[in-house]
């Protein structure tokens, strides 16, 4: 009973977490160009919300896809220099993303840029409850954890919206391929 | 001369009978000023509870004030992170979906 309390109170802070971040990563700012840490929890959600206009429809959108979320937690590093953090950080953090709660959805690395992407996403009972990303490359370093009801499309088509840069993939690639097939007729 | 003088005297130190109505007049002179005085200190207490009123009522007031622009500025400030979170996430899933799509 007596150790009831302290192991009550070290649970709490991580409980709105799906994820443990290891501790290492704090010690990471000293030696990062650029650090983005946003950690808001259930109640800084809805408080922030009440602050997205419903006349809006940016805001308006954005107000009904963090209504169902119960935690965003980003951190992010980047580097001047080359291999600034330890591989065994990200390890750590992967090795809690397993099934069967968690699954991959996406894997994308470049062994030439040694870059490496990964999608995540938590489910329970056929709903998704998190999402949870993490980008490395040789001098970045981002962790991203999602914690509630959302589909990593509708965070992705934010782009374009709410000051959010909109990264330009499709019709370019649409025009070249077809760029390609005429120049093949 | 000292008879008239004696005389002036006693006259004048002689017993005199009040007017007729010396006594209610001295009675309703008390009973006023005592009114009056009552009347002072109900006015005194009812400005003083007045005053206390609207001290408690302006620094409830000014309390509710400060909670208030508390709650916006934090409000604000998580609104802004929220969106900042938000704008990292999405850039983050459409490069991963760029490089997915130029798989």
């Amino acid at each position: 009973m007596k150790f009831a309390i302290p192991v009550l109170l070290g649970i709490l802070p991580l409980a709105g977490q799906d994820i443990k971040m290891p501790a290492n990563l704090d010690r990471l700012e000293a030696k990062a160009s650029e650090v983005v840490n946003v950690q808001l929890d259930g109640a800084l959600i809805q408080l922030a919300s009440r602050f997205l206009s419903d006349k809006d429809p940016d805001e308006a959108n954005v107000k009904r896809l963090v209504g169902g979320l119960k935690g965003i937690y980003v951190k992010s590093f980047e580097f001047d220099e080359r291999d600034q953090y330890n591989k065994s950080d990200v390890e750590e953090l992967r090795a809690q993303l397993r099934a069967p709660a968690w699954a991959r959805i996406v894997g994308a690395s470049s062994k030439k840029k040694g870059e490496n992407s990964e999608v995540y996403l938590k489910t329970e009972g056929g709903q998704i409850t998190g999402l949870a990303v993490i980008v490395t490359d040789p001098k970045e370093l981002t962790i991203i954890n999602i914690v509630g009801s959302i589909r990593p499309e509708d965070i992705r088509d934010l782009g374009g919206h709410m000051g959010i840069p909109k990264i330009d993939i499709g019709p370019d690639k649409k025009d070249k391929k077809d760029k390609d097939k005429e120049d093949d007729k | 001369m000292m008879d008239d003088f004696e005389k002036q005297l006693q006259e004048a130190l002689s017993r005199k009978e009040p007017s007729p109505f010396f006594e209610a007049r001295v009675l309703g002179a008390v009973k006023r000023q005592a009114r009056e005085r009552r009347a002072s200190m109900r006015m005194w207490w009812a400005t003083a509870v007045a005053a206390v009123l609207i001290v408690v009522a302006v620094s409830v007031w000014q309390h509710q004030r400060n909670e208030q622009a508390r709650e916006e500025a934090t409000g604000r400030e998580a609104k802004a992170r929220l969106e900042l979170a938000l704008k990292i996430t999405s850039v983050k899933l459409q490069k991963i979906s760029q490089k997915v799509e130029g798989i």
